[in-house]
């Protein structure tokens, strides 16, 4: 899949957002193209992964799928340190899942990677008719925090597929030109660096 | 319920569901069907074995209960329960609508009931209610329940210690709480409320304590002490192995200990008060001021979080097991209500998404409320803290996990850390949620049975380990993270030897125990609870900065009362008009206010800086605090591989100068074989040479032999010649005194014929015959001249005879020469 020459990024993805707003079923969309109407609550956090060719490089996602409800936010950190990239999902259809996803927002700039990419999902479009949060009010504050605003439809496909594109070029985009192979996990960079400064 | 089992029996086998009823993913479809026989002969082999087991369990237990009256009256009671199962199969087969529609009036059948004796037989409604949603557990199981509740009435005492524990944390919980929201007067009140709240279970619990521990006390007095439980290890090893399906709901509830955790009517009242509030909303009031004021007053007080919590549970119904035939419409009401028990029950934890599995789960096992004091048993005893606000014990029980990979499997452990995988993103989730969904179902149930009987979390821990061990090799041949976890959740998801894993998981790791586990988990509780307060720091910034905001309205409000101000100017500019001394007192109050806004502006523009600083050195600390991590973790790995480097080098001499030794011994064994082989061609030679010498002595021999031949020969013809001399001695004597001399000459010349062929064969015999006639020649004087003329003849016989000796000597000197 990789061409000769093209960069080969792997990038750790984090989904955050209230329970119910579907963040299991935009993975699942995007991983396998599959959707359940009833999709079972997540425990903890689930994984995924996928690759996105794009014509400037090749992004391995590596995506976790946490656990949307509010108690389990402790365990949030484990899992969007050292994140390359974020989604929080909310709800059209609740005004108390977009307000959950500012609390998100906020604790990403507080806690998270400040240079990661981050986008704000509104999930549901297909419905419209339950509409309580307008796109403008969720584009606005996409805007305030350094985000970008996507409406998508993980039971139509609709977007979910750009989502991850639109992710995967500005990962290309934020990254230095080199021929290898780079991970965008910190995690992993610091330990590799420390790895091999020691063994060297 | 019972529509529910009766359900359960019908199911067709679906080429997606399994045994259970449970979805089977379609990768593991035909993985599935392999085992599929593999479960159906280990599930009659488990069944005869607990069959004969309870037989004779059945046996010792009537010898046993011969001796208690106690005993016999439970024996009575068991009756009555099946009576009752009897009566209620009958009346729900007439009546199955119109038991529902009973069901409020049970529950106020069964209020004014507690006023009545125990003795008194309950009222026919009270019947169908309460069995609708008990039922006792088989007789042949009730000796296992009593020993199981020997150990509830012990976890009770030490729930409570732990109560009073967490009353007195109380107040840190509440601060907690009061950090994430602002400073709002309508919050004010709200928190003021839930402190309240937080105080109002303290006096309820002692009186539930009570009545459990009273229900205890019977049960122990009923119960004989454990050392009468001689079967208990060949209990343990049929759990191991499994327990059988059709015993498996009731087995459960007496691991659990259910009946000596139930308290009667306690399931209905918390289900009562739910009706009451859904039904008589408006009458709140009315119900503070009833005996369920407690109920009433926490509902009325938390209507927003009630609200939540109730939210979540119905958002959750729908996808606890999706299209599960046991959870249709009804099994879906009994799982809210169950979950909705519970969350009442106990409001420190509420709702918490994965306990909507465990209640779907023991729902297919068990009736609705054995199902809730199951459950509560789980939640509040196996998994407490587990699942409150802040998952401390969940935390706290992955970073004891993480220590124990690494003590068991620390090449594992090393490679994925330098995947930068964390072993907690995957067992965490196993852990919250005791497996399910996350092993096949066979596994998942056979982890249960060992889980619930043992009533703690050792065999969560066992579990996983025992999947460390099964899966690490394969790990350690992944080269990136999401390769390493996509595996490692593949391959637990394809853990359909149940067998295998529990057996692994039981007898493989005896040194995981509970003593250990709580040894472990006081050591790193600490930094999980530092770690949380330090989040709460973190959310506190964040309040200040919402502080800000809030300030920066209250700002607008003190603009909109300088608008107000700047109107009452106006009417003082009229009066100025009248009255020149107000208009100069005005101005100054305008610049005074705007510079108090000033400074206040400076200050909450201060403290946005500060609060922003102390993030940044949070994050840094933070930061710091990671590379630290990644430091002494790498400089340990640094002086293991320093220690792994001195052992090869210690090794490598070794092994040098094994090898130098094994030349030497090499080299002298070269020389043995040089010098064995030279000897062996000294050997050959000296076999060559003695072969040579045989041959040598062999001619010598034949040779000895024919000289031996011709001796003989000589030695015969030696003797004729001495008679032919003897004969010629005596014709001579009678020629001398006879006339006939010519004859006698012819004689001799005869005889001188032939005496020259045998003196050549008889010369050594002729020397002796010489010398004695040379004596008889001496002795006759007159024969002179006739005697030296026969000298003369024997010198040349005797001439000639030597030389023939000479020549035979000659050459048996050759031959010695030769030899």
């Amino acid at each position: 899949m990789a061409r000769p020459g093209n960069k080969i990024i792997q990038a750790k993805l984090v989904l955050l957002g209230d329970m119910g707003t579907g963040k299991t079923s935009i993975a699942l969309r995007f991983v396998k193209g599959h959707f359940f109407p009833n999709q079972e609550p997540t425990i903890g956090a689930a994984f995924f992964t996928q690759i996105l060719s794009l014509s400037e490089a090749t992004v391995k996602f590596d995506i976790w799928d946490t656990a949307g409800q509010e108690r389990y936010h402790s365990l949030a950190p484990m899992y969007y340190r050292g994140a390359a990239a974020a989604i929080v999902v909310y709800d059209i259809s609740s005004v108390d899942t977009f307000v959950r996803a500012k609390k998100w927002v906020q604790e990403l700039q507080t806690h998270g990677n400040q240079k990661s990419v981050m986008a704000l999902v509104a999930n549901k479009s297909d419905l419209e008719p339950k509409r309580e949060v307008e796109a403008e009010v969720g584009e606005q504050f996409a805007q305030e925090n350094g985000m970008f605003y996507m409406e998508t439809s993980a039971k139509t496909a609709e977007n979910i597929n750009e989502l991850f594109y639109e992710i995967a070029k500005r990962l290309a985009r934020a990254l230095p030109p080199k021929p290898t192979g780079m991970n965008l996990n910190s995690d992993i960079q610091d330990r590799g660096r420390n790895y091999f400064c020691c063994s060297a | 319920m019972k529509s529910n089992k009766t359900v359960n029996p019908l199911i067709t086998f679906e080429h997606k569901r399994d045994a259970y009823g449970f979805t089977v993913r379609p990768q593991h479809l035909q993985r599935y069907r392999e085992y599929a026989n593999i479960y159906k002969e280990e599930e009659e082999e488990r069944s005869d074995r607990w069959n004969s087991f309870l037989d004779r369990q059945a046996e010792s237990s009537e010898l046993a209960t011969d001796g208690l009256v106690v005993g016999e009256g439970e024996k009575v009671l068991g009756d009555e329960a099946a009576g009752q199962e009897a009566d209620t199969s009958s009346e729900k087969g007439v009546d199955g609508h119109e038991a529902s529609n009973q069901v409020p009036g049970g529950s106020d059948s069964a209020a004014e009931n507690g006023s009545q004796k125990e003795e008194v037989p309950p009222a026919e409604e009270t019947k169908v209610h309460r069995v609708q949603l008990w039922t006792d557990i088989r007789s042949s199981l009730r000796t296992i329940e009593d020993m199981m509740s020997v150990r509830v009435k012990k976890k009770t005492g030490s729930v409570k210690d732990e109560q009073i524990i967490e009353a007195a944390k109380s107040p840190s919980h509440s601060d907690d709480v009061k950090s994430p929201k602002g400073a709002a007067f309508e919050e004010d009140s709200e928190e003021e409320f839930y402190d309240v709240e937080r105080s109002d279970p303290s006096p309820d619990m002692p009186v539930v304590d009570g009545t459990n521990a009273s229900a205890n006390g019977i049960t122990a007095d009923a119960a004989p002490p454990e050392a009468s439980f001689p079967w208990k290890e060949e209990l343990e090893v049929l759990v191991r192995g499994g327990v059988p399906m059709a015993l498996r709901g009731e087995l459960w509830q007496a691991f659990v200990g259910v009946k000596a955790r139930r308290v009667e009517k306690y399931y209905q009242d918390l289900l009562a008060s739910e009706n009451d509030s859904e039904i008589k909303t408006d009458q709140q009031s009315m119900e503070s001021t009833d005996s369920n004021g407690k109920t009433g007053a926490d509902f009325g007080c938390m209507p927003e979080k009630w609200k939540g919590v109730k939210g979540q549970i119905e958002k959750d119904l729908p996808r606890t097991f999706p299209g599960h035939p046991a959870l249709d419409e009804d099994g879906r009401n009994a799982l809210r209500r169950l979950l909705t028990a519970y969350a009442r029950h106990n409001p420190s934890v509420g709702y918490c998404q994965a306990m909507n599995f465990f209640a779907g789960l023991l729902l297919l096992l068990m009736p609705e409320e054995n199902a809730f004091w199951t459950l509560m048993g789980i939640l509040d005893d196996y998994f407490d803290g587990y699942y409150s606000e802040e998952m401390i014990e969940s935390q706290v029980d992955q970073l004891v996990f993480e220590e124990l990979v690494r003590e068991r499997f620390p090449k594992l452990a090393n490679h994925l850390d330098y995947l930068g995988v964390q072993v907690a993103w995957v067992t965490g989730p196993w852990f919250l949620s005791i497996f399910v969904n996350m092993l096949p179902w066979e596994s998942v149930l056979r982890v249960w049975d060992v889980l619930l009987f043992e009533g703690n979390r050792v065999m969560l821990f066992r579990t996983a380990v025992a999947l460390m061990e099964l899966y690490g090799p394969a790990l350690v041949t992944t080269k990136d993270a999401g390769d390493a976890v996509t595996l490692l959740q593949s391959l637990a998801g394809s853990t359909f030897d149940s067998s295998q894993l529990v057996l692994t998981a039981c007898m493989g790791y005896q040194n995981i125990n509970e003593t250990r586990l709580q040894q472990l988990r006081n050591k790193h509780r600490p930094a999980v609870i530092a770690s949380i307060e330090e989040r709460s720091k973190g959310l506190k910034a964040w309040k200040d900065s919402q502080g800000l905001a809030s300030k920066l309205a209250d700002m607008q409000v003190l603009g909109n009362l300088s608008r107000t101000e700047s109107g009452s100017t106006n009417a003082d500019e009229i009066l100025i008009s009248l009255t020149g001394e107000g208009e100069i007192d005005a101005v100054p109050d305008l610049q005074e206010q705007v510079v108090c806004l000033k400074v206040e502006l400076c200050r909450l523009l201060e403290e946005k800086r500060s609060a922003i600083l102390r993030a940044e050195e949070l994050e840094t600390a933070l930061m710091e605090m990671v590379k630290q991590d990644n430091r002494r973790q790498l400089s340990a790995k640094v002086e293991q591989l320093d220690e792994e480097v001195a052992q090869l080098r210690q090794a490598l001499a070794d092994k040098q100068e094994q090898e130098t030794a094994m030349l030497q011994v090499l080299m002298r064994v070269e020389q043995e074989q040089k010098v064995t082989e030279d000897a062996r061609r000294f050997a050959e030679q000296d076999a060559a040479a003695q072969r040579y010498a045989a041959q040598v002595l062999q001619e010598k021999y034949e040779e000895a032999t024919a000289a031996l031949a011709e001796m003989e020969k000589r030695a015969v013809m030696a003797e004729s010649m001495l008679e032919a001399t003897l004969q010629y001695q005596s014709g001579q004597v009678k020629v001398l005194q006879s006339p006939r001399s010519s004859q006698s000459d012819s004689p001799v010349s005869r005889n001188n014929q032939e005496p020259d062929i045998p003196a050549r064969r008889i010369s050594l015999l002729s020397r002796p015959f010489g010398l004695g006639w040379r004596d008889r020649n001496k002795g006759k004087p007159t024969n002179e001249e006739p005697a030296e003329g026969n000298p003369s003849v024997e010198e040349q016989n005797t001439i000639s005879e030597q030389d023939v000796n000479g020549l035979k000597v000659q050459d048996e000197s050759r031959k010695e020469v030769s030899a």
